[in-house]
């Protein structure tokens, strides 16, 4: 995209002296039953952030019935032996507290917040729901006919069509290919399914607890010594399922929605993991293409064409593998269009050097909003627990933004090629079939599904 | 208990620019905001959405910073940034590491002293702008609803009832002279503030605030348009279609009290006992307890970033099985409830620990998205524009928790009553679904 003489800033004035960023130290300990904790201080409000992960999500049971890890965490929350839901829902206020629990592909978590004041309380609590959790019949059934209604909805969303199709697309019979259950697999769902997920993935040694905020943290660990120290479980065996194979051309996937007056792009491909080498050199090369404003996606087709308002690329990282997206919703008569510039800026990368400024620039740009997590405790909790979720070096955040600054061109070049896969990029494409299929074709013979993922 | 102090200075320059400064340095991260007192309600008419159109063509280009180099030179200092057009205010604001606080303001100044864009600038936004509305409202279930959907039942002044985001035909009518004048009129020094938040010194801020931007001319005092409603003297309905979505839904919505009086003190509370999350009555009875609705919430949003008729919407999308009338009845229920007997002392305690938690949760990073302290800049800059007292964000508070039982019960009998209120019902055009009422 070629940029008028004009559209140059004049007289900015220079960056003064860079100050360095100190990560807060982190107190680490493990219990004798195996419990892993870090805890950190951050004293921004009288209040603490915590979350409780277990290594284990919906992937490892997608065998049994996809998304059952999200069930299990759902219902987790609605009573333990001791308290009814009503109970916990109205002592999470009285301590001034948020509570969610949830599951990932490849986690489960119970995360919360609250003020200091009562944080052996909280921890209290927390600590019932992952070893005591009861299931109570009666809730098991409203969350069950819920999420009925849940699933339902989300296939009416134009961008959960675009992420279930690619995810399948890229992972085929992988867990990781699976990303949300059926109608019929939720109503097939038992109590019996979640108890014994909970009774696998619940335990201390599956465990790793974060707790970040206002408070001393020898103290604090004392308490979660005192209030999860008897709790006992072992680790669940690990279930490696066989790796995917990475699919071969570019193939298009159209999931028509009759009536959409606009069109959800996803293309992706196959990436790497956060333990990967090439990760932080991945995450520039994406920050340039289009992980920032600044990127050039985001200023060719919404800048200078106007095409979208919020187009974007990412990396997204799971245990075993992860992939790389570049996401637009567009208007129906530039389908073509956008895909034509989305796979041009993708080979302009893997073509030509990128300039010594723009890289600079976007150097600047990663570790300027890397270290911005400094600045609140959950900023904090969620830079902690990458580290040690993906058991990446003890001295990751204190080195990353070296690691930016030194990536070459050269380097950039190479990584563009080896990731960003133009010949064999997947293309999911959500939108009414009558306005776009012929304009979708101009890029591959188009797969068509309908919302419920049935081909037509 | 402990209680939070922000530290606060403020300042207000020859040309009107209030400026107001939160040092902390904590992380050498700062955060930088400038308000104008113009939203989306006080837009002129005949130009519905213009105020939404007009923050976009603040990124396109000024003096000294042409297209593009806004974004770029924010980006590339290491920071993020966004702008948002609200109510009453629209806001400009970046995160940066504080080595770039003065380029930061250089930039803030240059679109402040005078925007440069052109016919293609705006074409391109505008298209930008339409994408924006189809993503959000147009190809989304359930998109706009309750916010678009409510103002033209509830409202009858046409600065509180018109659509917001914009009909595509004004958006279309929109050209560059009305940019000019929207400019010349309200982003005047004048009618702005300020806000530095983070890693800044506050003798190094406001000397750094008149370097940039005390050169920039006085405006005359914008007009401002009336947003007085006539009084409402009965429950007011309207109905919409459901394109994409499978369940009906449902919006009730009542006026609160004005801003800072004693009933908006004890509304904010009895609006937390409705809606305050999974033991919010609404909820509770709704979702958990009767089973007819798979989503009930909501309340006042924004508490704080307001300065006209506001209300207190619940949006409920309930079982397609379940008729309309049997949803209001129970919701209705809830309500009687609290009208005939109020709160007690109990209920009331567990709601302002909450109320004071999450206030905390607001300063630290609000709606930021991850940017820190957005909600601090947020609330400075509301009780700077509307009320000329920042140091409202260490005393706020203290309204909320001296509510007693008997104001809440006073509110709840006051206002919210059926002539107070108006419903929108939402209907799926797909699926089988019950005569709504």
């Amino acid at each position: 995209m070629a940029t008028r003489a004009s559209e140059i800033a004049t007289g900015v004035p220079a960056l003064s002296a860079e100050r360095s960023v100190a990560w807060p130290k982190q107190t680490k300990a493990r219990l004798s039953n195996g419990l892993e904790i870090i805890l950190a201080e951050s004293h921004t409000v009288p209040k603490f952030h915590g979350e409780l992960f277990f290594r284990s999500g919906n992937a490892a049971v997608t065998d049994r019935a996809p998304g059952l890890a999200e069930m299990t965490s759902t219902v987790v929350r609605t009573g333990t032996s001791k308290r009814a839901s009503r109970q916990i829902e109205e002592d999470l206020r009285r301590l001034g507290a948020d509570l969610g629990s949830h599951a990932g592909s490849d986690t489960s978590a119970i995360s919360f917040a609250g003020l200091s004041e009562f944080a052996e309380p909280l921890l209290g609590l927390v600590n019932e729901l992952s070893r005591d959790a009861a299931f109570p019949e009666a809730e098991f059934e409203r969350e069950r006919r819920q999420k009925l209604e849940e699933v339902k909805l989300e296939r009416t969303q134009p961008s959960f069509l675009a992420g279930e199709r690619l995810r399948k697309v890229l992972f085929g019979a992988h867990p990781y290919g699976q990303v949300s259950p059926s109608e019929a697999q939720v109503a097939a769902y038992t109590r019996e399914d979640l108890q014994t997920v909970y009774a696998e993935f619940y335990t201390p040694a599956n465990a790793l607890l974060l707790l970040v905020g206002d408070f001393e943290p020898q103290a604090m660990l004392k308490s979660a010594e005192t209030i999860l120290g008897n709790w006992t479980g072992k680790k669940p065996d690990p279930k490696p399922a066989p790796v995917p194979p990475n699919p071969r051309g570019r193939r298009v996937y159209l999931v028509h929605v009759p009536g959409a007056v606009q069109t959800q792009i996803l293309v992706g491909c196959h990436a790497i993991t956060r333990k990967n080498p090439d990760w932080v050199k991945l995450g520039l090369t994406n920050s340039l293409y289009g992980g920032a404003f600044n990127s050039r996606l985001v200023m060719n087709i919404r800048e200078a064409k106007g095409y979208t308002y919020s187009p974007r690329s990412g990396v997204t990282a799971l245990r075993q593998h992860g992939y790389f997206s570049v996401s637009a919703a567009v208007r129906n008569e530039v389908v073509a269009a956008s895909l034509t510039e989305i796979f041009y800026e993708l080979d302009r990368l893997r073509s030509v050097p990128v300039p010594e400024q723009e890289l600079l620039d976007a150097q600047n740009y990663l570790s300027g909003v890397f270290s911005m997590g400094v600045a609140t405790q959950a900023g904090l909790l969620a830079q902690f627990s990458t580290v040690a979720l993906n058991e990446l070096p003890d001295d990751y955040l204190e080195t990353y933004r070296g690691k930016v600054r030194a990536i070459t061109p050269e380097e950039l070049l190479a990584t563009a090629r080896k990731y960003f896969d133009s010949a064999n990029m997947q293309i999911v494409v959500v939108g009414d079939r009558t306005k776009i299929e012929d304009q979708s074709a101009l890029f591959g013979e188009p797969e068509i599904f309908n919302a419920q993922g049935a081909r037509l | 208990m402990k209680q939070l102090h922000v530290p606060i200075e403020s300042t207000t320059l020859a040309n009107g620019l209030k400026v107001v400064i939160a040092p902390d340095s904590t992380a050498p991260v700062v955060t930088i905001g400038v308000y104008y007192k113009i939203g989306f309600r006080l837009e002129p008419q005949g130009r519905s959405g213009f105020a939404h159109l007009f923050e976009h063509m603040m990124f396109q280009g000024s003096e000294n910073a042409p297209k593009m180099q806004h974004i770029k030179l924010v980006n590339s200092s290491g920071g993020t940034l966004n702008g948002s057009t609200q109510y009453d205010v629209t806001n400009y604001f970046e995160a940066v590491p504080s080595n770039a606080l003065e380029r930061m303001l250089w930039l803030e100044a240059d679109r402040m002293r005078a925007l440069k864009v052109d016919d293609e600038n705006l074409k391109n936004q505008r298209d930008v702008v339409k994408e924006e509305v189809r993503v959000n409202v147009m190809n989304q279930p359930y998109g706009g609803f309750p916010w678009l959907d409510m103002p033209p039942v509830a409202f009858r002044n046409w600065q509180n009832a018109h659509n917001f985001y914009g009909d595509f035909a004004d958006l279309d009518a929109a050209n560059l002279a009305d940019v000019q004048a929207f400019f010349k009129t309200y982003y005047v020094p004048n009618n702005a503030v300020l806000l530095l938040l983070g890693d800044v010194r506050p003798d190094e801020g406001i000397a750094l605030a008149r370097k940039y931007f005390a050169d920039i001319p006085k405006g005359a005092a914008p007009p401002f348009a009336d947003p007085t409603e006539p009084a409402q003297t009965e429950e007011r309905r309207g109905h919409v279609e459901e394109k994409f979505g499978t369940l009906p839904a449902m919006a009730i919505g009542y006026v609160i009290p004005e801003r800072r009086t004693k009933d908006w003190c004890a509304m904010a509370l009895l609006d937390q006992a409705l809606h305050g999350g999974r033991a919010g009555r609404i909820h509770r009875e709704l979702v958990l307890e009767k089973q007819i609705a798979v989503e009930a919430g909501g309340g006042v949003d924004d508490i704080f970033g307001y300065d006209g008729p506001s209300q207190m919407t619940t949006r409920i999308l309930h079982k397609p099985e379940i008729s309309a009338e049997t949803t209001l009845a129970a919701f209705d229920e809830v309500i009687r409830e609290v009208q005939e007997k109020g709160i007690d002392a109990g209920e009331l305690e567990q709601l302002k620990v909450k109320w004071r938690s999450d206030y905390y949760a607001t300063l630290e990073g609000g709606r930021g998205g991850g940017m820190p302290k957005y909600g601090l800049m947020h609330l400075l800059a509301c009780f700077t524009l509307f009320d000329n007292e920042p140091q409202l964000v260490n005393s706020i508070l203290d309204g909320f928790l001296t509510v007693t039982p008997e104001d809440i019960h006073a509110v709840a009998k006051k206002y919210l009553r059926n002539e107070r209120r108006a419903i929108v019902i939402r209907t799926p055009v797909k699926g089988s679904v019950k005569e709504a009422a």
